[in-house]
């Protein structure tokens, strides 16, 4: 019976010629410094479910914001587990990111015919940066106001454009309620479908090449 | 060669990365059911208490009064108040009745008109009597009743909430 | 790169494929250990470290140190040593240049080959660069040289920036000068391993003495839940505003308050208030004060977390639309039980936090009788002492209970002294402490337990 459902649904979605292109796929042998992409991926996915939990109760404005934070952390059951899960992983997100880049620049991975793969991982760091910073300002409290003061500020050093960049990001000329909730959206939406996206351009482009060998002498 | 239990490396492979997969999932669902359902299985205390509505002189015998208070809960970080009301219904010198406002069709707020003696629902067109019973249609049962009690010439209704 | 080159490395991986794995289960296999284990990392984390708790946002704390997350703490400190007038260099120009060097990296690096050793340019460069960072992050989480540390400043500017920028030039140089690949490798890491030396030597020499000047921190209050916002809301309102507005909010006509004196005052926790005035009002009048009332502004005294326990304890307490969560209820001064000795931990200090502590601190004019410990209610004041163990006429006994002492100062007034005393049960509960021989823990105080 399960064969046979088995057969209709491949017979339709192709889900052999999936797992051949996909999973069944030979590699060069490769050791634990190769998992750091996919642990890159999969602290992705954890930041992902844990935020879409959190925003259950989040409320982005600045009446409620740090209240609701409070919330989360002492009164929901394991709010504090899902809000200490995304913000370590946060932190382990950048970490990892930059450790797997490392990797790719020691090993060269980045030279033919791996380019374009380099240069989408070089737009996910900046992404993941950019994730961690307008995340920063999301519990409203006195380290995220000044930090979030203090890099709207590095952006208004841009020469002649600056005073306009700073007011785009602020939504204003201070920080207020327009600055938490396009800071709030970016967090939530902008940057992580960007992310997804350029994530599964880099895995396009990891299928389509196959994972780098390491580099031997007469390489 | 009989049948051999020897897991070959590649199945014990699979199994692992099943394993732990499973423990990940589980780890994270788990609390996050949890996490989701709390507000739910708070009970919040469900609170009674006795709302005072003024004079029972003010109440004419067949006039339903209208009546409305509000009452303030703390829902998480927040502060909520909700508005209650009814009709005080003096049947006679002595016979009350208070009737809740809500519709008991899908909970929209009824009023009383006077052209038609009836509370009218403004969602479906239902139409309860002047007692709260259904004249015509979808509400499944009569308008709801509050408990009451006279004190002193003082009309209370009993208030639970949820 | 030619199309020979091309097929060369083709064919290499087609050949390291031959011996390779499969990504399913082989390599999905140590994916999953390794997700495995930041997964407990992070479960543990969150358990045993936790999210750091940070007071509310509050612009006008000009006290307050902003710090950038950490992997942004290079570039906090990097921007250090770059001169105000041209800040925009350190801030933008360099960071730019940074990324796009980074994003069009496979197209600077000429070099075709991928081994290490006919990499050493390339690796030189990033291993500097990386151990800048790491530097530079290190140097951060330090307290920074004052004005007067000229030489700290010096040489971690000479770790972060001058070291680590000539060695890029010098390498830069080497690999165009020294052409011979054996010598050009050779004196790229000598110079590389130097330099290394230099930055790490440099900059730890001055980490270890800032960070053992850094002063200790002192932490702001948060609160949890509702119910401890309360207990502290309590706690702050004895200490601030009972002078004037009284224990329960009652007062409607301020006395002996200095400067404040015979003032008319709205009673504070009559429903007037509590039904017209939202919690934001409340926050501002306390904030700012209103100055046609005579009420003080307390937000240079208090934080913003304290101001929102102020108004959640008064809210709770008069509102009578509102209901207080049931945990909160049950705080305040516990009654005592038959035969029960009272200890100064379990009742004595939350009397006098509520009725007494508003005047009897620093700052106040009390007769220099302060109250805010144990130690201070036995033995302060110019009548010292107040209280003596056993001794029913002590100072404090009698004018709790309404009789006025003559003492070294001249007569000491009945107290609390707006004319109203505290309940009776409070004035018992003192006069038991007292005979009992004042315990101060609840455990000596069932140890002086008949």
């Amino acid at each position: 019976m399960a064969s046979k459902v088995f057969e209709w649904l491949d017979e339709r979605l192709g889900l052999n010629d999936m797992y051949k292109a996909l999973l069944d796929r030979p590699e060069p042998e490769g050791t634990w410094w190769n998992t750091l992409g996919s642990a890159s991926l999969f602290l992705f996915i954890m930041q992902g479910v844990t935020g879409i939990f959190l925003l259950m109760y989040y409320t982005p404005s600045p009446d409620h914001a740090y209240d609701s934070i409070q919330y989360i952390m002492n009164e929901v059951a394991f709010g504090w587990l899902i809000r200490g899960i995304h913000h370590w992983g946060a932190n382990l997100m950048v970490f990892i990111v930059f450790v797997h880049m490392l990797r790719v620049f020691t090993t060269a991975s980045y030279k033919y015919p791996r380019e374009l793969t380099w240069v989408i991982g070089v737009l996910l760091l900046l992404t993941t940066l950019g994730l961690g910073l307008t995340g920063y300002l999301l519990p409203w409290n006195q380290r995220s106001y000044f930090a979030t003061t203090v890099a709207t500020e590095i952006a208004g050093l841009v020469p002649f454009a600056g005073d306009f960049i700073t007011r785009v990001m602020r939504g204003g000329t201070d920080l207020s309620a327009l600055t938490l909730s396009r800071f709030f959206a970016t967090h939530v939406w902008v940057l992580p479908a960007t992310l997804a996206l350029l994530i599964t351009a880099h895995l396009y482009l990891i299928i389509r090449h196959g994972e780098s060998e390491y580099p031997s002498e007469e390489d | 060669m009989g049948r051999s239990y020897k897991v070959s490396r590649r199945d014990f492979v699979k199994l692992v990365s099943g394993f732990f997969g499973t423990i990940m999932g589980a780890g994270i669902a788990l609390p996050a059911i949890g996490y989701v359902l709390d507000p739910a299985l708070k009970s919040g205390g469900a609170r009674e208490q006795w709302i005072p509505l003024g004079p029972v002189d003010q109440y004419q015998v067949g006039v339903p009064a209208p009546f409305n208070f509000t009452r303030t809960q703390v829902n998480g970080w927040e502060r909520t108040s909700s508005s209650y009301g009814g009709f005080v219904v003096r049947e006679s010198e002595t016979d009350f009745k208070v009737l809740s406002n809500i519709c008991t069709h899908l909970g929209c707020r009824v009023a009383w008109e006077e052209t038609e003696n009836a509370y009218v629902c403004p969602c479906h067109d239902a139409a309860f009597t002047v007692d709260g019973e259904v004249i015509s249609g979808p509400p499944p049962r009569p308008l709801d009743e509050y408990e009451f009690k006279i004190e002193d010439g003082n009309l209370f209704i009993f208030f639970k909430e949820g | 790169m030619d199309e020979k080159h091309k097929q060369r490395v083709r064919e290499r991986y087609q050949r390291a494929l031959q011996h390779g794995e499969k990504f399913w289960p082989d390599s999905i296999y140590k994916d999953v250990l390794v997700s495995f284990a930041l997964f407990l990392l992070l479960v543990g984390l969150a358990t045993f470290v936790g999210v750091k708790p940070e007071p509310k946002v509050n612009p006008n704390d000009t006290t307050y140190l902003p710090r950038p997350e950490w992997y942004f703490l290079f570039m906090f400190e990097f921007l250090k040593f770059i001169p105000g007038s041209i800040e925009w260099v350190g801030a933008i120009l360099i960071p730019t240049i940074g990324i796009v060097v980074l994003l069009v990296l496979p197209f600077i690096d000429r070099n075709p080959y991928r081994h290490y050793s006919k990499r050493v340019l390339a690796l030189s460069v990033m291993g500097l660069i990386v151990l800048d960072i790491v530097l530079l992050t290190v140097m951060a989480l330090v307290p920074a040289p004052t004005p007067e540390q000229v030489f700290f400043k010096n040489l971690q500017r000479l770790a972060g920036l001058t070291i680590p920028g000539l060695t890029l030039v010098v390498l830069f140089v080497l690999a165009r000068v020294v052409r011979e690949p054996a010598s050009q490798r050779k004196a790229m890491l000598v110079v590389t391993g130097l330099a290394a030396l230099g930055m790490i030597g440099a900059s730890l020499a001055t980490v270890f003495p800032l960070a053992a000047s850094a002063p200790p921190k002192e932490e702001e209050q948060i609160f949890a839940s509702v119910s401890e916002q309360i207990a502290a809301g309590q706690d702050l309102y004895s200490t601030y505003c009972a002078e004037c507005h009284g224990p329960e909010g009652r007062v409607t006509e301020i006395q002996g308050v200095e400067g404040l004196d015979g003032r008319i005052v709205t009673a504070i926790n009559s429903n007037d208030v509590m039904y017209t005035f939202t919690d934001e009002t409340l926050r501002n009048i306390i904030r700012d004060g209103w100055p046609e009332s005579g009420m003080p502004p307390f937000g240079m005294e208090l934080s913003p977390n304290e101001i929102d326990a102020l108004v959640a304890f008064m809210r709770y307490t008069w509102d009578d639309r509102i209901e207080a969560p049931a945990e909160a209820q049950a705080g305040g001064i516990p009654a005592l039980a038959e035969g029960e000795v009272p200890s100064y931990d379990v009742h004595i200090e939350p009397i006098v936090k509520r009725y007494c502590l508003s005047c009897h601190r620093p700052g106040k004019e009390n007769n220099n009788y302060l109250m805010t410990s144990y130690e201070e209610i036995l033995t302060t004041g110019d009548n010292a002492p107040n209280l003596v163990a056993g001794d029913m006429d002590s100072i404090l006994l009698q004018v709790i209970q309404g009789h006025e002492v003559e003492g070294k100062t001249g007569t000491i007034n009945v107290m609390p002294p707006n004319g109203k005393l505290i309940k009776d049960e409070y004035v018992q509960m003192f006069i038991r402490w007292v005979e009992a021989g004042m315990p101060q823990t609840a455990d000596d105080a069932a140890a002086a337990a008949p």
